[in-house]
């Protein structure tokens, strides 16, 4: 059901979100095929339409009225312009349902609706009570008009059923697909700003980890801190955990794979910023250490890489101040 | 293919330049091990920087190759080795604990000086 269209997206990105939720031609069928949506159906849809035609603006305005009642859903009504554009919208898709050619530009409306009405934030809930209103009203007249066979009464009502099954299952596949679009774009950003590869000086790197690391971080750490590996040149790393609140068995082992394949690469890994807890825990579940540099802390571990490196610091004795 | 090896001074050096056949592996470590005497070299570099998948045939292999050299008195450097070959090795347990690996020929030269 139309509601904004400020926001409303082209079609050709409707096309686009159809193509990346994969609903071909193919599962278009699959979907109408599992409502038992059949060609019986579209032409009692079809012999619909005039009567819709009748009480298209009637039905609407209650809805709206409906609407107009809750705060939720009457904040997107404020300016009367809109709310009257949204009506004459709403009225297009009311006879569209009884209209037949429930094809590809079809679907490709509801999708897009469904992207709109997410974008704008108006919750599923109201959208289903939205389309409930909607079969009760419609419902109401059809058994009216066919009081003198309710039989066809039911057919035609069970047809308006499917077809309004169908246009919620794919405008709240469009809703979750548009969430899990979102929510999979930020999971990518903090991972990779998760683990930052630093260069402190020519040959070294800094790896600091902050927070739990789990299997799947601690590969994609290993993987980003290799190719850091190769790509600046580095001699030494050091990688500080002083921000990793629990090791386990599974982290520990990650860390001796990072030592091992860094070396193969020919590079040297120093891990510092064990705390207690930590060493304790690594030896009591008994991890092999014994291949891993580590040092104390995160200056200790800097001073140790420089050393490998060839570098003296020194404090400057000149006084600049003069 | 054929591993070309290079005499430098008294340093081999080997470039993997593509993937090699067990065949091609099982001649690089005779060719090695008689070029090693022939030359009187007390250093061998093989740089594997071309290798983008190293199964566990190629992984003994190469750490065979350094056992040998080492009895025949020259040491192995492994030099070049790609991230994601180094991580897929680790996974599988092949570290190599014996053979001494660089970044690069350069390297690996330096550390056999």
């Amino acid at each position: 059901m139309e509601k904004d269209t400020e926001s409303e997206p082209t079609s050709s990105y409707a096309y686009n979100l159809m193509k990346e939720m994969k609903l071909d031609e193919e599962e278009i069928l699959h979907r109408k095929a599992w409502l038992e949506f059949e060609e019986p159906d579209v032409n009692r849809l079809l012999e619909l339409n005039d009567m819709a035609q009748g009480y298209a603006t009637e039905v609407i305005e209650s809805l709206y009225d409906h609407f107009l009642k809750f705060d939720d859903t009457k904040k997107f009504f404020e300016d009367p312009q809109v709310l009257n554009r949204v009506k004459n919208l709403q009225k297009k898709y009311f006879l569209r349902l009884t209209n037949g050619n429930y094809d590809d530009q079809y679907i490709q409306e509801r999708i897009k609706i469904g992207s709109v009405h997410a974008s704008i934030g108006l919750d599923v809930k109201w959208y289903l009570g939205a389309y409930g209103f909607y079969l009760r009203a419609v419902g109401k007249r059809i058994f009216k008009a066919f009081k003198s066979n309710p039989e066809k009464a039911l057919e035609s009502y069970f047809s308006l059923e499917k077809l309004v099954y169908m246009d919620i299952g794919l405008a709240i596949d469009t809703y979750i697909y548009q969430r899990e679009a979102t929510i999979k774009i930020q999971q990518e950003a903090i991972r990779e700003l998760s683990t930052p590869v630093l260069q402190l000086r020519e040959e070294l790197l800094i790896l600091p980890i902050i927070g739990a690391i789990d299997s799947q971080r601690a590969r994609q750490l290993t993987e980003q801190l290799l190719h850091a590996i190769r790509d600046k040149r580095a001699k030494v790393v050091v990688i500080d955990i002083t921000g990793v609140p629990t090791v386990d068995s599974r982290v520990a082992n990650h860390l001796v794979q990072t030592v091992d394949a860094s070396r193969l690469m020919g590079a040297t890994l120093i891990i510092t910023g064990l705390s207690a807890e930590v060493a304790q825990t690594l030896v009591t579940i008994g991890v092999d250490l014994a291949k891993i540099n580590t040092v104390g802390d995160l200056q200790g571990g800097i001073e140790e890489a420089e050393r490998i490196l060839g570098y003296h610091v020194t404090k400057s004795l000149e006084d600049d101040s003069k | 293919m054929k591993v070309p090896i290079l005499k430098q001074g008294n340093i081999l050096i080997a470039t993997i330049q593509s993937a090699l056949t067990d065949q091609d592996l099982i001649s690089l470590k005779d060719n090695l091990s008689h070029q090693v005497i022939q030359h009187r070299s007390h250093g061998v570099v093989i740089d594997i920087t071309e290798l983008d998948v190293m199964d566990s045939f190629s992984t003994r292999t190469l750490r065979n190759i350094a056992s040998i050299l080492k009895l025949r008195g020259a040491d192995t450097v492994i030099v070049g080795m790609q991230p994601d070959v180094a991580f897929a090795m680790v996974q599988l347990g092949l570290t190599l604990p014996n053979v001494k690996t660089a970044r690069d020929l350069e390297e690996g030269l330096t550390l056999l000086k």
